[in-house]
């Protein structure tokens, strides 16, 4: 956050940052210091040198949901009253043009039904948990970086701990995605022409939690997340969920090795090659290993791709998978 | 449900279902398409060149007898033109060791070829159980990975090959990039997913031609085609050593089996965005192939049934350890610089302290590269004056009490005084 100083600074427009907001502990937590760390700026300088759009995205589908999520959002709104507060529903993502939606299986074009229903029964439709996750997650990424840019914001901060991140190396690891790791770790440029930001990337998440403990505002503010545990039946697991449990373990034992693979994932280089080819599902440039791209793919897979004569191979390893069969 | 047919032939009832891809086939059209997958690796790969000379590391397990069994049926399928041989290392562990050994000389029978045995009394002047006995059990895996890699290398130089293939698959692998990511070793990482180690250049290369091949489905093709294979696991290391990384692939297998795959092509890509002055890459002549000057790691995994014993749970403490000495250091410098920022007058301290600082951040981090050399010692490649065997030997032999006569013993003696001095040791 050096960057936003206001001792410096020749700009007298404060810079809009989005800042997504998942009533969790770190998001809350980033919350509570910046909002503090603003005050301050204005109580010395009396101008500030950024502003905080604050928005949540909404990811369940029920009314009760909805109607629990406006009154938490309604909740940080008056604790912090100095930012602006949006809020947006997952299935909004819908209406974004760069994602290849004819590839997902998805006809946004037909009004029949309205928009949650239909994302809901897309992901429904889905068979394998770990694919319906990885949507998830970038339906939200790219919602994110639409809303971001629809409300002239220069840059997005995550609340992204250490923990988080290192899960995220491991996850999309396993999912293939090793290409994208510097575009989804490391601070500043991001894949979709918004700077990323993870201003916690050096906390572990039990120091997260233990800085809640003792705020008593936030205590009473945040959703508790449960803690991981891989559940007896292995059909409703997600990589995502297993990484999740090992790095809170790892986290307890082995704090170094979290944050040596954060470390790690930031010293690797984007791909200077082909960054005019980007995923149709992520967005992430690509590029083609010819060497071993034919081989990693599932033979069966590949043979379905190849019977597509007017289908542009623009999808990268992970999101091979998404692709409607 | 009804059974269903091959997806392949359409005639047989399908036996197997893939755990790459859920694909139903029967025993014949598996074995063909196990087969196909390891033609096509090697092609693409082009590991082996019409009339080289092959040793393959033979311990008598699954993996290396299966990569036998392949290279044999494809040799004579797509007419390579190789000539295979099987090389054991014998370490000199009785009731395992021995056992073993019986099993590939049952396979040099069975697969016609010739096999060489090296032991580790006749490199070294050490078995494996006077190791133990030395050291105790706790650390003795440290000294045979390290002397079984050299030992392979030494045999092959005895035969005149310069190529050596082992049976490491996809399992082996992504365990190993997914270590390597939690240690944070990059140009490790980047080394472990070549399917060959070494150029034309060194002195012996190293490929694995079971790279994307499942460990599930390579117990089903030894049991398919009713291989003869060793499947007892070494006697000093028990299984309560599998490392974390191991059940971690494991989990995700369970999960998503594509995911061992998936790892690999993560790994491939990410050697792909490592900086060069991580690697050694620039002085590769390809990106396929890189320069071994080490191969502590990665070739630590599948040696003894594919247990990995050098991610235990000790080594992950013992990793914790190093890496928070490496934060009090970091931490140190960056006091050094504060102290030294008082000395500078009260007025500038805290600006300069922080351009200090600021400084420090910015300044680019060195980068220790390994360079290839030649142990003084023995004259194996080593990025060290002296090997990590000769270090470790003349530990042992200084620790040795029963030596009456100082003796040193020296890895170049001939075979002529190398008996004599066997002969003055054996009483000991």
């Amino acid at each position: 956050m050096e960057r936003y100083r206001v001792r410096g600074s020749k700009s007298h427009i404060p810079k809009k940052l989005l800042f997504p907001l998942s009533y969790g502990p770190s998001s809350s937590s980033l919350l509570h210091i910046l909002d503090g760390h603003l005050q301050g700026q204005y109580e010395r300088m009396k101008k500030v040198a950024y502003e905080l759009v604050v928005v949540h995205i909404d990811l369940y589908v029920t009314e009760e949901d909805r109607e629990f999520s406006a009154r938490k959002l309604e909740q940080f709104k008056a604790q912090y009253p100095r930012h602006r507060f949006i809020s947006h529903g997952l299935e909004e993502s819908l209406k974004l043009k760069e994602i290849d939606w004819n590839a997902l299986g998805i006809s946004r074009f037909s009004h029949i039904g309205c928009p949650n229903g239909k994302l809901q029964h897309y992901l429904a439709s889905i068979k394998s948990p770990t694919d319906r996750a990885d949507i998830v997650i970038i339906l939200l990424t790219r919602l994110l970086v639409r809303i971001g840019i629809n409300n002239s914001c220069s840059c997005i901060l995550f609340g992204d701990s250490t923990t988080k991140l290192a899960e995220k190396t491991l996850t999309e690891t396993a999912k293939g995605r090793g290409i994208a790791l510097p575009w989804q770790i490391c601070d500043e440029a991001s894949a979709y022409g918004i700077g990323f930001n993870y201003p916690m990337r050096d906390l572990l998440k039990k120091e997260i939690v233990k800085y809640v403990s003792i705020t008593p505002c936030l205590e009473s503010l945040i959703i508790h997340e449960q803690v991981a545990s891989i559940s007896a039946n292995p059909k409703s697991v997600t990589i995502n969920d297993l990484m999740l449990q090992y790095f809170q373990s790892s986290e307890e034992d082995y704090p170094g090795i979290v944050a040596n693979v954060v470390r790690t994932a930031s010293k690797l280089s984007v791909a200077s090659d082909n960054t005019k080819n980007c995923c149709g599902i992520c967005g992430i440039p690509c590029c083609l290993n010819e060497y071993t791209s034919q081989y990693s793919h599932q033979p069966l897979e590949t043979t379905k791709l190849a019977e597509r004569p007017g289908l542009e191979p623009s999808f990268c390893h992970g999101c091979v998978k998404l692709i409607s069969r | 449900m009804a059974p269903a047919n091959c997806e392949k032939c359409k005639l047989t009832r399908a036996l197997v279902i893939r755990s790459k891809n859920f694909q139903k086939l029967c025993k014949r059209c598996f074995i063909f398409v196990f087969e196909e997958e390891i033609h096509n690796t090697i092609t693409t790969a082009e590991l082996f060149s019409p009339g080289e000379r092959i040793a393959i590391g033979a311990s008598g397990g699954k993996d290396s007898t299966v990569v036998a069994s392949v290279l044999k049926t494809l040799n004579e399928r797509y007419h390579y033109g190789l000539d295979l041989i099987l090389l054991s290392i014998d370490e000199g562990i009785k009731g395992y060791r021995d056992d073993s050994l019986e099993t590939v000389k049952r396979n040099a029978i069975q697969y016609e070829m010739p096999l060489k045995i090296v032991g580790y009394d006749e490199l070294y002047g050490w078995t494996m159980d006077q190791v133990v006995e030395a050291v105790g059990k706790k650390g003795n895996c440290t000294y045979c990975g390290v002397f079984r890699r050299q030992a392979l290398d030494r045999g092959a130089k005895m035969l005149g090959i310069t190529h050596v293939v082992t049976g490491h698959n996809a399992d082996d692998l992504a365990e190993t990039i997914i270590m390597n990511l939690l240690r944070g070793d990059l140009p490790r990482l980047a080394r472990s997913t070549n399917i060959i180690t070494g150029d034309k250049l060194s002195e012996v290369r190293r490929s694995k031609p079971l790279k994307y091949a499942y460990e599930k489905e390579i117990v089903l093709y030894a049991h398919h085609k009713k291989l003869d294979y060793f499947s007892t696991e070494c006697i000093y290391s028990p299984e309560a050593f599998r490392g974390s990384a191991r059940s971690l692939i494991k989990n995700l297998e369970r999960i998503r089996p594509s995911a061992i795959l998936d790892i690999i092509r993560s790994g491939e890509d990410i050697a792909n965005l490592i900086s060069e002055e991580l690697s050694n890459n620039s002085n590769c002549q390809s990106q396929k192939k890189t320069q071994a000057s080490d191969h502590s790691y990665e070739e630590d995994i599948g040696g003894c049934g594919g247990f990995n014993k050098g991610a235990s749970g000790g080594e992950m403490i013992l990793l914790e350890k190093k890496l928070q000495e490496n934060e009090k250091a970091v931490s140190n410098g960056t006091e050094l610089f504060s102290s030294l920022a008082i000395t500078i007058s009260q007025n500038n301290i805290t600006e300069k302290s922080k351009v200090a600082l600021s400084s420090t951040k910015k300044a680019p981090r060195k980068h220790f590269r390994q360079t290839l050399g030649t142990c003084v010692k023995c004259g194996y490649m080593s990025s060290q004056e002296t090997c990590k065997a000769c270090n470790l030997l003349e530990g042992l032999n200084k620790n040795r009490p029963k030596i009456e006569v100082q003796i040193d013993i020296e890895d170049q003696l001939s075979p002529t005084v190398r008996k004599i001095n066997s002969s003055v040791l054996a009483p000991g």
